[in-house]
């Protein structure tokens, strides 16, 4: 029976979703949609959505079906008493009841995603146009550091410290919760119970800049024992290059500097204005977001990330030659 | 005073006004309890006390304002004469819905402290 009502409960709105129409029928589903939740505090954001959009919609039709009524159906005119009693039932006491069952039914929905998390802490740090993101457990001593992605194990509840350098950001994973404000100086945070394994898309919520809207990322939410796994291979020092090109593309990597502003641990470039690179080449996306990780789209990026992302932090290496640039490329997408 | 009635817009204005302080107060209130103790239970006590207080004002108000419609005595529900004692019963009646809405403008405001139990 619970099985059954679990299940009602998220095919009865899909189901409305996909009589939508074709135009909403693509807004529906999909890995970057409020309308399918893989995640506790995304349904009772989708929930909340189809209750209100039904109490909407009847009172639409109650409304203009009154309309209708008495302009086509019963041209008469009213006694003051009948008047009256309209006003007072459908004007005040009607709305009043109908709010205030919505704003209770709200309420009472919001408390659990309040919750705090139960283990692991996320600090993602809002950047001029990309993610810092740093994961700590209770057995981990150092914070393991990333970026531009944001991986969550399923079933359990993690909480994120969020922050900002420099402008006000917002993150947004729509198919896992609500959105919650980066703000420069103050610490603010939620939390997120994803349920459902999969890849989702975020996205800056919060206009911040040049390239605001090329401030996406990607969330991967894995099983807890492959999120186990993939944290403690996190937490390892990148491996040194195998091939011939990648050794070459590491040598580009050095004498360009571009450890001023970028780690990869174990090889020693230790910067921290960019993105930590140690696994760039494990994440699904490059660029916060706007790239898929591959080694042509690597090339495009160093030899002009402005194209790419107008104002963008990091200087262009279009200068190098093309076999630098594609050494480069390779010994980047090797650091798994 | 009495007499005063039908030219003073203060009396119905004064349930509005209860609505308005309460709001500013309950969210000043709420900010400072949880931002400086993160005592959400302080908070929401506060939030129920001024609530019960800006409850009761009203209703005083919206007493008041039933009594200078006088609506019984006269059973009429139309003031639109440009005399004193229609003056005072529009006045009154008007104060008396404007209580109502601000009772439940109250009571919405507050709800948030009464199904969120933390500063969070
Ligand atoms: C002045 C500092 C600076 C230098 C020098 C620099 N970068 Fe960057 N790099 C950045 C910043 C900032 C970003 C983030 C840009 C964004 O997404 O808005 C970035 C992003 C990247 C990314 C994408 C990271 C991701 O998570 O998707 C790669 C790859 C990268 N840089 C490689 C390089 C390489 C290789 C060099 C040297 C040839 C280099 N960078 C030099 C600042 C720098
Ligand atoms: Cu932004």
């Amino acid at each position: 029976m619970q099985d059954e009502d679990a299940q009602g409960s998220t095919t009865a709105p899909r189901r409305l979703c996909w009589g939508g129409g074709a135009l909403l029928l693509t807004a529906c589903s999909g890995p970057q949609s409020v309308l399918d939740p893989a995640g506790r505090d995304a349904e009772v954001l989708a929930v909340l959505f189809w209750w209100m959009l039904g109490g909407a919609v009847l009172l639409w039709l109650a409304m203009n079906g009154l309309f209708f009524y008495v302009t086509r159906m019963k041209e008469r005119a009213f006694s003051p008493q009948a008047a009256d009693r309209l006003i007072v039932f459908g004007g005040v006491v009607f709305p009043t009841v109908v709010l205030a069952v919505l704003l209770s039914f709200a309420l009472s929905e919001m408390p659990r995603q309040r919750d705090l998390g139960e283990g692991l802490t996320l600090r993602v740090t809002g950047e001029s146009w990309w993610w810092r993101v740093e994961y700590r457990t209770e057995d981990t001593e150092t914070p393991v550091i990333s970026a531009n992605e944001i991986r969550l194990p399923a079933g359990s509840r993690s909480e994120l410290e969020l922050a900002a350098n420099g402008y006000i950001h917002s993150l947004w994973i729509p198919a896992l919760g609500g959105k919650t404000d980066l703000i420069p100086g103050r610490e603010t945070r939620m939390s997120l119970e994803p349920v459902t394994p999969g890849e989702y898309g975020g996205q800056c919520a919060e206009f911040c800049g040049e390239s605001h809207a090329k401030m996406a990322l990607r969330a991967v939410v894995l099983p807890p024992e492959e999120f186990a796994a993939w944290l403690e291979q996190q937490a390892a020092p990148a491996t040194p290059p195998e091939t011939e090109t990648a050794r070459r593309g590491q040598a580009v990597f050095l004498r360009e500097g571009c450890g001023a502003c970028h780690a990869i641990r174990g090889l020693g470039a230790r910067g921290t204005i960019g993105p930590d690179l140690t696994h760039l080449g494990g994440r699904r996306t490059l660029a916060a977001g706007v790239l898929p990780m591959s080694r042509a789209a690597l090339e495009d990026w160093l030899r002009a990330p402005e194209a790419i992302k107008p104002g963008v932090r990091m200087p262009a290496y279009g200068h190098l030659a093309a076999a630098d640039l594609a050494a480069l490329a390779t010994f980047l997408e090797g650091l798994k | 005073m009495e007499k005063a009635r039908h030219t003073s817009l203060w009396q119905m204005i004064a349930a509005p006004i209860v609505w308005a302080v309460h709001f500013c107060a309950v969210y000043a209130w709420t900010a400072s309890a949880c931002a400086h103790a993160g005592a959400a239970e302080e908070a929401r006590l506060g939030v129920a006390l001024m609530t019960l207080a800006a409850l009761g004002l009203i209703a005083v108000f919206a007493w008041r304002a039933w009594r200078q419609w006088d609506l019984l005595s006269e059973n009429d529900h139309v003031h639109d004469a440009p005399t004193d004692g229609h003056r005072r019963r529009f006045l009154g009646h008007a104060g008396l819905l404007l209580s109502m809405v601000s009772a439940i403008g109250v009571s919405f405001v507050a709800a948030p402290a009464f199904y969120i139990g933390s500063c969070l």
